[in-house]
C-alpha cells in the first residue's frame, strides 16, 4: 500500500481536504458573526441579530456565509466589485464603509464594513460585516423612510465604499462626519467598532489559513469549493419538473399607489441543464418613494425564495449564482434602482414580497413543491421608537424594536415557524426580551400574546401572528411603522388559506380605538397605546387533509378553537377530561363531516 | 475516615472512584439500575472494593465523604418524564416559554415544526399583576385570582409550579406573595420562584430555568432522599454531597431546594478533572479538556487555573431545546463521536455526522445490525482498535463487516478502504477542532499556549492529530481517562453561588447600593456554608464577579472584581479596567471612552475539600514490554506498530510513535512523530 494509489492530481485537492477547508472557512464566518453580535450596542444588531458576515474571494465570488441572513449576503460580491473598481490602491490595513444601494449594498441603513485580506502581497479575500444601524442620519428618526421621494429627502449619509481605515489607522474625518449626523453617536460608534473588530478577526484567521495551506492550495480549494456548490445546486434543480411559471404579487396600497405595488416574475426551470432563470424585468418603473428594491435585494430575495424550496444543505456560495440566474433591468421597481430614487426600505416590504413571490411560485409545480407565503409587515412589534428618556436626564433614544411575531409559511411537510419574523429574516433573527426592551427604552409593554384561531389553515398551517400592546411611560414617544400585509395578506398555496391579515390600532386616552394605515408614523402620549396584530403565514394544502391529531393538539394547546376545527378542518374535537390533552376526536363524526364538507365544496 | 467515594451515575454505566488514605484511586464500574439507583451504585462500589481487597461493607462504613453525580435530571428533561408542572406568569404574557428568544438553524430549511414549549400553553396561568422596569408596582397582585388558580392546580392534579413574573428581579413582592398563596392553598405542590433561583434580566431565560427547576423538584427530592436512606441503611455514616453544573458539589438540602443545579453536572466535572491532572503534572493553568463519548464530543476550558462559566446551557440543542441560565461550567458539545456516520452527499463530498448510530444499532463492527460506516469502524479498519480487546475484551468487534461498509464508500470515492477510513477520521477531527476553536480562539484564547487533556473511551484515538492542528504542544491522557467525570468529583470543592441584580453605570456608580448587594451576597454565602461541619476545617475563598457591558450594549461579559467593598473611585476605576480587558480579549476592541453598565453581581464561596492529587496505583515493571504488534495505517502507509498494555509500561519510559497503548477503558494512538511518556503519577504525557 502506498500513496500512488490516490487519484489526486497536483492541481486538485481530495474531497477530504475540501471538506476540512470548507469547515474551516465557515468556522471563520461564525467567529466574525459572534464578534459582531456580542460587541454591538444597538438592540437591532445585538439583540435582534439583524446583521451578517461573509467571505468573498479576491475575484469577487461569495465563498462562505454560515448562518447569515440571505437578504444580506447573496449580493456581497457586488460590494467587493465596487471596492476594487473604486480603489486601485487597495492595501493591507484598509477598511471601507459601504452602504450605497446603487453600488451593491442592500439599503442605506445597512452599514457594511469591507476589509481586503492580503497574503504574500496578493488580495486573496474580502471579509464583509454588515449590520442594520439603529440610525443613519435620515431626515426623520427612522432607518426606514417609506415616503422619501428620493435619496435627498431620505436624507441619510450615503458612503459609496469610503475608506475608513488606512494602514490599520482610523480615518477620523469620516468618524467625525458620522458622529455629527447620526443620532445617538456613541451607539453608532460602538456598532462601527464592533463591525471593524469582526472583520479584523476574520482577516487574522484567513491569514493563518493561507499560512497553513499555502497560497496555491487555498486557490485550488476556492475553485473546487465553488464547483462543488455549483454541482449541488445542479443536482437539486435536476430533480425538479421542467416548467415555466408566471406569478404575481403585490405590496399593500400606499399613498400615491392606491392599487399597491404589483410585482411579477417568470421562473424558467430547466432540469436538463440544471438551471433556473428568474426573470424580474416585467415590473413597473421605479416609484417616487423608499420602496424600490435595489440590485442586491432583487438578487438576494428572489434567489432566497427559490433556495427555500431546494435541498437546504446546498452550500450558500457563489456556485448557486452559476445555476440560478436573475434577469433585472435598469430602473425597475425591482431591479437596478435609478439614482436618486430611494431604496430606503428595499430589504423588507417589497423585498419581503419578492421572497414570497418566488417561493410560492414554486408551489405551482404541485403538492410537495414550494412554500406558502410567509407573514409580512413590520408592524407594531418592529417599530422604530424614539424620544427622550426621563431615566437618563432626558437623553435621546432611537432604536428598532424586535418583538413582532409574524408567523412563518407552511411547507409541504411542516407547520409554519412561529418566530419567523419576516420573509427576509426567516426565523434567524432574535426576539427582544420584554424586560430588556423596557430597560432600554422608556416604554411599557401591556401585553404580548398569540390569540387562538389566528393562523391560516391548511394541511399544514401557517404560524399565527402575535397581538401586542404598548405605549410610552412618561414622555411622548414617536413610533414609525413601515407595515405591510394589511390589505393583501400573505397567501396560502395548493388549497391552504390566506392569513387574516395584519392590523394596527391606536388606543386613545378614552379607550376608543382607531385603525391606523399600514405605513404610519405617530406620536403617542402617556396613556395612549399602540395595538398591533401581526400576520400569520399562509397555509399549505387543503385543511381537510390535515392530520386530525394535529388539529386535536392545536385545540388543546389553544392554537385553534373547537369551532374552527369543526368548520374549517372538518374535525370534531370534544372536551374529554380523561385524556391527557383534555380533548379527544370523535372519529366517526369527523369522517362524516369531512365527507359532507367535501361534497359541499364540490357542488 | 479512610476513604472518599465519588459516584457518577450515567445513563448506561455507574462509575465509582474511591480514594484511600494513601491517595491511591480505584475504579469500579457497573450497569446503572434506573429503578433503584443504589443497586447499581452498590455494584460499582463492590467492584472498587474488590480492587482494594476489602469488603464493600468496610468501604461504606469507613468512608467520610461520598460525592454523588447524576444524569437523572438531565435524562428526565430530555425524555419529558418530569412532573406535571404549571407555569404562572404575569397577565398579558402567557407565551414567554413559547416564543423564546428566536433563532433557528437551517436558513432555507422549512421541513421541521417549531419546537414545543417546555410547559404546554394549556398549563399556563396568567395572574393580574405588574411591576415596572423601575420596580414600581403598577398593578398589585390580584390575591383572589391567585387563590383560585392555586386551588385549580390542586384539582387539576399538578405536582409542581414555576412562578416567573415580569420584573420580579426589580421588586419581588408580587412573586413572593404568589408563592405564599400557593404554599397555603396547595401545600403538596412543589414550586420555584424565579427571583430566588436565578435573579437575571430577560424573562425567557429566567422562566425557562425556573420551569426546569420546578419540573424536576418532586422527582429529585424523592430520588435523593431515597438514595440517602439506602446509603445510611447500608452503613454509610459520612457526608453526602451532590455534584453540580457549577463544577463543585454541595449538600443534599441545597440540591433538594434547587435541583436545576444537577442538570448537566456530569460533563461539568471533566474540566475539573482536567485542571487537577494538569496541576498534578505541573503543566500550568491553561487547559483544554476534551471528553469523547459515543455520540458527542464535549470540550471545556480552564484559563489561568479558573473554570470557564456560561449562563446559556441548552438541553436538546440550541434554539430547539430548552435553556437553563444557571452559571454552569461552559462545556460545548458537538455531535461527533465514535458512532458518527460517514456518508457521501449528492455533490460527491464525504461527510461525517451529525447523524449517529448511537449505541443501538451502533457501529457496523458491533454486529448489532448497524450497516452505516462510523468513526469507530474507521478506527478498527485502520488498526487503531483491537477488535479482540474492545472494552477490555468484553466485546468482540467484526472487522470484516467494518471493512465492507467503508468499502462501499471508498469504491464511490475511487480510494482504497484505508484511505477512506483515514478520510473519515480526519473529517471527524475537523468537527472536533472547530468545537475547540469555538470555545478558545473565538474568545481570544490561544490553544497553542495550553495543555490539552483528553478523556473518554474514544478520546485517545485521534487526540494527537487534533492537538497538532490546533498548535498544541502537549497532550495529557490521565490514567482515569475512561472515567473522567467521576474522577473530577474527587477533585471538586464545595461551591456556593449567590447573586443579586443592581444596575449601575461607571460614571454614576452607586457605591452604596452595590456594597449593600455584595454584603447581602456575602451573608447568604455564610448562611449556606454554616450548616457544614466539614467547612470549618477546610480552607475557603470568596470570589466576586460582575456581569457588565458598555452602556447600550446588549450582551454582558463577566469581569472579575478585585474587591467586595467599593470604598473609593480607585476601586471603581479598577472595575472599569477589568471590564475593558475582558472586552478586548473577547472582541478585539476596547472603548476607552465608553461607560460601563453593571447589571448582575455574583459571589462564589469555595470550600477546598477537593483532593489535590492522586498517588500512583501500585508497582510498575522496570522495563516496558511490547504485548504484540499489529498493522496500522498512518498517512496511507501500513506499519506494524507495537501494542503496549498500560500496566506493563515502566515509569518514565518513552514510547515513540507509531505505537498504540491499550488501557482497559481507553486506547491511545501515538501517531508517527509523537512521543508518549508515562509519568511517575502514571498518566500519559504526549509531545507532538
Amino acid at each position: 500500500m502506498n500513496s500512488n494509489t490516490s487519484k489526486s492530481e497536483p492541481d486538485t485537492i481530495d474531497p477530504m481536504l475540501l471538506s476540512v477547508m470548507s469547515n474551516r472557512v465557515d468556522g471563520i464566518v461564525r467567529e466574525m458573526t459572534s464578534t459582531l453580535l456580542r460587541a454591538s450596542r444597538s438592540a437591532v444588531i445585538a439583540s435582534a441579530r439583524d446583521m451578517s458576515c461573509a467571505i468573498v474571494t479576491g475575484d469577487n465570488e461569495l465563498l462562505a456565509s454560515a448562518e447569515s441572513l440571505p437578504v444580506h449576503i447573496f449580493g456581497s460580491h457586488l460590494q467587493t466589485i465596487s471596492m476594487q473598481q473604486l480603489h486601485p490602491d487597495l492595501a493591507e490595513g484598509d477598511a471601507f464603509l459601504h452602504n450605497d444601494p446603487y453600488m451593491g449594498n442592500t439599503h442605506p441603513a445597512d452599514h457594511t464594513i469591507l476589509i481586503p485580506v492580503f497574503f504574500d502581497g496578493e488580495h486573496m479575500f474580502t471579509v464583509c460585516s454588515k449590520a442594520h444601524q439603529a440610525d443613519t442620519g435620515n431626515a426623520t428618526p427612522t432607518t426606514y423612510a417609506p415616503y422619501a421621494k428620493d435619496v435627498y429627502e431620505e436624507g441619510g449619509l450615503i458612503f459609496p465604499c469610503v475608506r475608513v481605515q488606512r494602514n490599520f489607522t482610523m480615518v477620523e474625518d469620516i468618524v467625525r462626519m458620522c458622529r455629527r449626523r447620526i443620532r445617538v453617536p456613541d451607539q453608532w460608534y460602538g456598532d462601527f467598532l464592533a463591525a471593524i473588530g469582526s472583520c479584523r478577526v476574520g482577516e487574522r484567521r484567513l491569514i493563518e489559513f493561507c499560512k497553513k495551506y499555502g497560497k496555491d492550495k487555498v486557490k485550488t480549494f476556492i475553485k473546487q469549493w465553488l464547483d462543488y456548490s455549483e454541482r449541488r445546486a445542479t443536482q437539486a434543480i435536476k430533480q425538479l419538473p421542467r416548467a415555466t411559471i408566471k406569478h404575481t404579487g403585490a405590496h399593500d396600497p400606499i399613498p400615491g399607489l392606491p392599487q399597491g405595488i404589483p410585482i411579477n416574475c417568470t421562473i424558467d426551470i430547466d432540469p436538463d441543464e440544471g438551471q433556473i432563470v428568474i426573470d424580474l424585468r416585467d415590473n413597473i418603473d421605479c416609484v417616487p418613494n423608499g420602496f424600490n428594491v435595489c440590485e442586491a435585494c432583487s438578487i438576494n430575495n428572489s434567489i432566497a425564495g427559490v433556495m427555500n424550496c431546494l435541498d437546504p444543505d446546498i452550500p450558500r456560495s457563489g456556485g448557486i449564482f452559476r445555476r440560478v440566474k436573475v434577469l433585472l433591468r435598469d430602473g425597475g421597481v425591482i431591479g437596478r434602482t435609478t439614482f436618486p430614487f430611494s431604496a430606503s426600505i428595499a430589504t423588507t416590504n417589497v423585498g419581503d414580497r419578492l421572497v414570497n413571490l418566488t417561493q410560492s411560485a414554486m408551489a405551482q409545480l404541485g403538492d410537495g413543491y414550494g412554500l406558502a407565503e410567509g407573514g409580512v409587515g413590520m408592524g407594531a412589534g418592529w417599530a422604530v421608537v424614539s424620544g427622550k428618556d426621563f431615566r437618563h436626564n432626558g437623553e435621546p433614544y432611537i432604536n428598532q424594536i424586535f418583538v413582532g411575531g409574524n408567523g412563518g409559511p407552511a411547507s409541504p411537510t411542516s407547520d409554519g415557524w412561529l418566530t419567523y419574523g419576516i420573509p427576509v429574516a426567516a426565523g434567524l433573527i432574535y426576539r427582544d426580551s420584554i424586560e430588556l426592551l423596557e430597560v432600554k427604552h422608556p416604554l411599557h409593554m401591556k401585553s404580548m400574546r398569540i390569540q387562538p384561531g389566528t393562523s391560516a389553515p391548511g394541511k399544514f398551517r401557517g404560524a399565527p401572528g402575535a397581538e401586542l400592546i404598548y405605549g410610552p411611560k412618561k414622555d411622548t414617544m414617536t413610533v414609525a411603522i413601515p407595515c405591510d400585509g394589511q390589505e393583501f395578506p400573505p397567501k396560502g398555496v395548493n388549497g391552504g388559506h390566506d392569513s387574516p391579515g395584519a392590523r394596527t390600532f391606536k388606543v386613545n386616552l378614552d379607550g376608543s380605538e382607531e385603525r391606523l394605515p399600514g405605513v404610519t408614523q405617530i406620536d403617542l402620549v402617556p396613556g395612549e397605546w399602540l395595538r398591533g396584530i401581526d400576520n400569520s403565514g399562509g397555509g399549505y394544502g387543503h385543511p381537510f387533509d390535515r392530520d386530525p391529531d394535529r388539529v386535536l393538539y392545536d385545540v388543546a394547546e389553544k392554537w385553534e378553537t373547537i369551532e374552527r376545527a369543526r368548520d374549517i378542518y372538518g374535525v370534531d374535537v370534544r372536551e374529554d377530561k380523561s385524556s391527557q390533552l383534555g380533548f379527544a376526536i370523535d372519529y366517526p363524526a369527523t369522517t362524516a363531516r369531512r365527507a359532507a364538507l367535501m361534497g359541499h365544496a364540490h357542488d | 475516615m479512610k476513604y472518599k467515594i465519588s459516584v457518577d451515575t450515567g445513563g448506561t454505566f455507574t462509575d465509582v472512584v474511591v480514594q484511600n488514605e494513601l491517595g491511591q484511586v480505584f475504579i469500579g464500574k457497573s450497569l446503572t439500575t434506573p429503578d433503584r439507583i443504589f443497586e447499581g451504585m452498590l455494584g460499582a462500589l463492590s467492584a472498587a472494593a474488590d480492587e482494594m481487597r476489602i469488603p464493600v461493607g468496610e468501604l461504606l462504613t469507613e468512608s467520610g465523604l461520598l460525592i454523588y453525580g447524576t444524569t437523572r435530571s438531565t435524562n428526565a428533561i430530555i425524555q419529558g418524564k418530569t412532573a406535571k408542572t404549571a407555569f404562572i406568569t404575569t397577565a398579558g404574557f402567557p407565551d414567554i416559554l413559547v416564543t423564546r428568544e428566536g433563532g433557528k438553524f437551517g436558513t432555507h430549511d422549512f421541513s421541521f415544526d417549531f419546537p414545543k414549549p417546555y410547559i404546554p400553553r394549556r398549563y399556563t396561568y396568567e395572574i393580574d399583576e405588574r411591576v415596572s422596569s423601575e420596580g414600581e408596582i403598577v398593578t398589585p397582585l390580584n390575591e383572589a385570582q391567585a387563590r383560585s388558580v392555586a386551588r385549580q392546580l390542586v384539582s387539576e392534579g399538578f405536582e409542581a409550579a414555576a412562578i416567573c413574573l415580569l420584573w420580579s428581579i426589580a421588586n419581588p413582592a408580587n412573586e413572593k406573595r404568589m408563592g405564599e398563596i400557593l404554599a397555603e392553598e396547595a401545600p403538596g405542590i412543589a414550586f420555584s420562584l424565579s427571583h430566588v433561583l436565578v435573579p437575571i434580566i430577560r424573562e425567557y431565560r429566567r422562566a425557562s430555568t425556573t420551569a426546569i427547576d420546578a419540573s424536576i423538584k418532586p422527582l429529585m427530592q424523592g430520588h435523593l432522599r431515597e438514595m440517602q436512606a439506602d446509603l445510611r441503611a447500608a452503613g454509610f455514616r459520612g457526608n453526602i454531597f451532590v455534584s453540580t453544573s457549577a463544577g463543585g458539589c454541595t449538600h443534599v438540602d441545597e440540591i433538594v431546594e434547587k435541583p436545576v443545579h444537577t442538570v448537566k453536572s456530569g460533563p461539568a466535572m471533566a474540566p475539573v478533572a482536567g485542571r487537577a491532572f494538569s496541576d498534578m503534572e505541573a503543566l500550568g493553568g491553561d487547559v483544554i479538556v476534551c471528553d469523547t463519548g459515543g455520540t458527542t464530543f464535549d470540550v471545556g476550558l480552564v484559563r489561568e487555573g479558573k473554570l470557564k462559566y456560561s449562563r446559556e446551557t441548552w438541553l436538546g440543542g440550541q434554539w430547539m431545546g430548552h435553556l437553563t441560565a444557571m452559571p454552569s461550567v461552559d462545556v460545548r458539545s458537538v455531535g461527533a463521536g465514535g458512532g458518527s456516520i460517514a456518508w457521501l452527499d449528492d455533490g460527491g463530498l464525504l461527510r461525517v455526522g451529525p447523524i449517529s448510530a448511537g449505541s443501538v444499532p451502533g457501529p457496523v463492527c458491533y454486529g448489532r445490525g448497524g450497516d452505516k460506516p462510523t468513526v469507530t469502524d474507521a478506527a478498527v479498519v485502520l488498526g487503531y482498535i483491537d477488535p479482540a480487546y474492545f472494552l477490555g475484551g468484553r466485546m468482540k468487534l467484526d472487522i470484516a463487516a467494518a471493512r465492507a461498509a467503508i468499502g462501499e464508500l471508498s469504491a464511490r470515492l475511487e480510494m482504497s478502504v484505508e484511505q477512506a477510513a483515514e478520510a473519515i477520521m480526519k473529517i471527524a477531527n475537523e468537527h472536533m477542532i472547530n468545537a475547540i476553536q469555538d470555545i478558545t480562539v473565538a474568545e481570544g484564547f490561544n490553544p497553542a499556549e495550553a495543555v490539552l487533556v483528553a478523556g473518554g473511551g474514544a478520546g485517545g484515538l485521534n487526540i494527537v492529530p487534533i492537538a497538532r492542528e490546533l498548535g498544541v504542544k502537549t497532550v495529557l491522557v490521565p490514567r482515569t481517562a475512561g472515567a473522567l467525570s467521576a474522577s473530577g468529583m474527587q477533585f471538586s470543592d464545595i461551591v456556593f453561588e449567590e447573586s443579586a441584580n443592581r444596575v449601575t453605570t461607571s460614571d454614576r456608580f452607586d457605591r452604596d447600593r452595590v456594597n449593600e448587594a455584595l454584603q447581602d451576597i456575602d451573608a447568604r454565602l455564610t448562611q449556606a456554608a454554616s450548616g457544614l461541619a466539614l467547612a470549618s476545617e477546610a480552607p475557603s475563598s470568596r470570589e466576586y464577579t460582575v456581569e457588565a457591558r458598555y452602556f447600550t450594549q446588549v450582551w454582558e461579559l463577566d469581569a472579575p472584581l478585585a474587591t467586595s467593598m467599593f470604598t473609593s473611585q480607585g476601586d471603581v476605576d479598577d472595575l472599569v479596567e477589568s471590564f475593558h480587558r475582558a472586552h478586548e480579549r473577547v472582541f478585539a476592541v476596547r472603548d476607552e471612552t465608553g461607560k460601563v453598565e453593571c447589571l448582575n453581581w455574583r459571589g462564589r464561596l469555595t470550600i477546598g475539600l477537593g483532593t489535590k492529587s492522586i498517588a500512583p496505583d501500585g508497582e510498575r515493571p522496570q522495563a516496558s514490554a511490547i504485548a504484540a504488534t499489529r498493522p496500522s495505517f498512518f498517512d496511507n502507509d501500513s506499519v506494524d506498530v507495537p501494542i503496549y498494555k498500560g500496566t506493563s509500561l515502566a515509569v518514565n519510559s518513552k514510547i515513540q510513535g507509531p505505537a498504540i497503548i491499550e488501557e482497559p477503558t481507553t486506547t491511545i494512538v501515538i501517531y508517527p512523530g509523537s512521543t508518549a511518556w508515562l509519568t511517575p503519577s502514571h498518566n500519559y504525557l504526549i509531545s507532538l
